[in-house]
């Protein structure tokens, strides 16, 4: 990673929004590949289509850091798994198309929450209109929780109690309140992590609410601060493997580069 | 469930039928009509059970007058 001499915004805020656009490249990456898998075309076709959503929103984001010193080589996949800062539910999406539902959704939701909570004046706009793809991303991928919520409400929990603290990693630790948060300290964000915490999980609580997914399991404390890494957003050491960031760099098509 | 699903491109346009999407709930039904009829950017989108389309004229209406009438 090379740093330019200015940097307008602080140094965790920076962290936070690649933090953002990490997650949204490995989502875009995951959709692109489910998107032959669902149950049915209209399913294929949603996550094609959040998938190219999700790239065009990472390339705003990949401006935006560029312009506060990162590389754009870097932002694009030039480095190591490890130095990734996606949501962890993401680093790999194996098993069935509901495990892939209740994987991508509250990875997707989390990264919204943390835009959403942006507050300056100048990516205002850029957020607006990411804000325009998400309400339909989030909208669909909670009418699909619902459904198989009747459909297979064991996968969904089960999958839930492992993806939820992960996404909730993604959004910060319960103890950053609003003396705390580093960005919001700074004025980056207008809510503390612990704001946007209280309204992500509520979320999820009432969406199950009255179905057969029982949350009483999930890990709503996760993550401990003493574990949590701040750059990458998580606790542990996991990340997306080699042959994510190959397929993200598109090695393989650069064989096919006219010259 | 099947939905009949309704567009029309500009406000005062008639609006259409330009499809159908089948799914498992209202909401699930709004999202796939978004997602796969989205070729145009549409004024108006929406969808419609199967079960709640009033039939007006499902056949042919009888125009025949008898004779002596």
């Amino acid at each position: 990673m090379r740093w330019r001499p200015v940097s307008e915004w602080p140094d965790p805020a920076v962290d936070y929004v690649q933090a953002i656009s990490d997650t949204k490249l490995v989502l875009s990456h995951r959709y692109a590949e489910w998107s032959l898998s669902g149950p049915s075309l209209e399913d294929d076709i949603g996550g094609a289509s959040a998938a190219q959503e999700e790239i065009g929103h990472v390339r705003q984001l990949a401006r935006e850091l560029e312009g506060q010193g990162r590389d754009l080589a870097w932002i694009n996949g030039q480095r190591e798994p490890e130095a990734f800062a996606n949501a962890a539910c993401l680093d790999r999406v194996e098993g069935s198309w509901t495990e892939y539902v209740a994987s991508v959704a509250p990875a997707d939701r989390a990264a919204w929450y943390l835009l959403d909570a942006i507050d300056r004046e100048d990516l205002a706009g850029l957020i607006t209109k990411m804000g325009e793809d998400e309400y339909f991303h989030l909208e669909y991928h909670d009418a699909r929780l619902e459904t198989l919520a009747e459909e297979d409400p064991e996968t969904v929990q089960n999958t839930l109690e492992t993806t939820l603290p992960q996404s909730l990693a993604l959004i910060g630790p319960a103890a950053y309140d609003a003396d705390a948060d580093p960005v919001f300290e700074s004025g980056f964000t207008d809510r503390s992590v612990a704001e946007i915490r209280d309204a992500y999980i509520d979320h999820y609580r009432r969406l199950f609410e009255g179905t057969d997914v029982s949350l009483e399991d999930v890990e709503w404390d996760e993550p401990e601060l003493d574990d949590w890494d701040e750059q990458r957003r998580r606790s542990g050491d996991g990340s997306i493997s080699q042959t994510d960031i190959e397929q993200l760099r598109g090695e393989k098509n650069q064989l096919f580069t006219m010259n | 469930m099947k939905y009949e699903v309704f567009a029309r491109i500009n406000q005062g346009d008639d609006t259409i039928n330009v499809g159908s999407v089948t799914a498992q709930s209202d909401r699930l039904a709004r999202m796939y009509a978004y997602n796969t009829f989205d070729e145009e950017d549409w004024n108006y989108l929406a969808v419609v059970r199967e079960e709640n389309l009033l039939e007006v004229s499902g056949e042919q209406p009888k125009r025949e007058v008898a004779a002596g009438e």
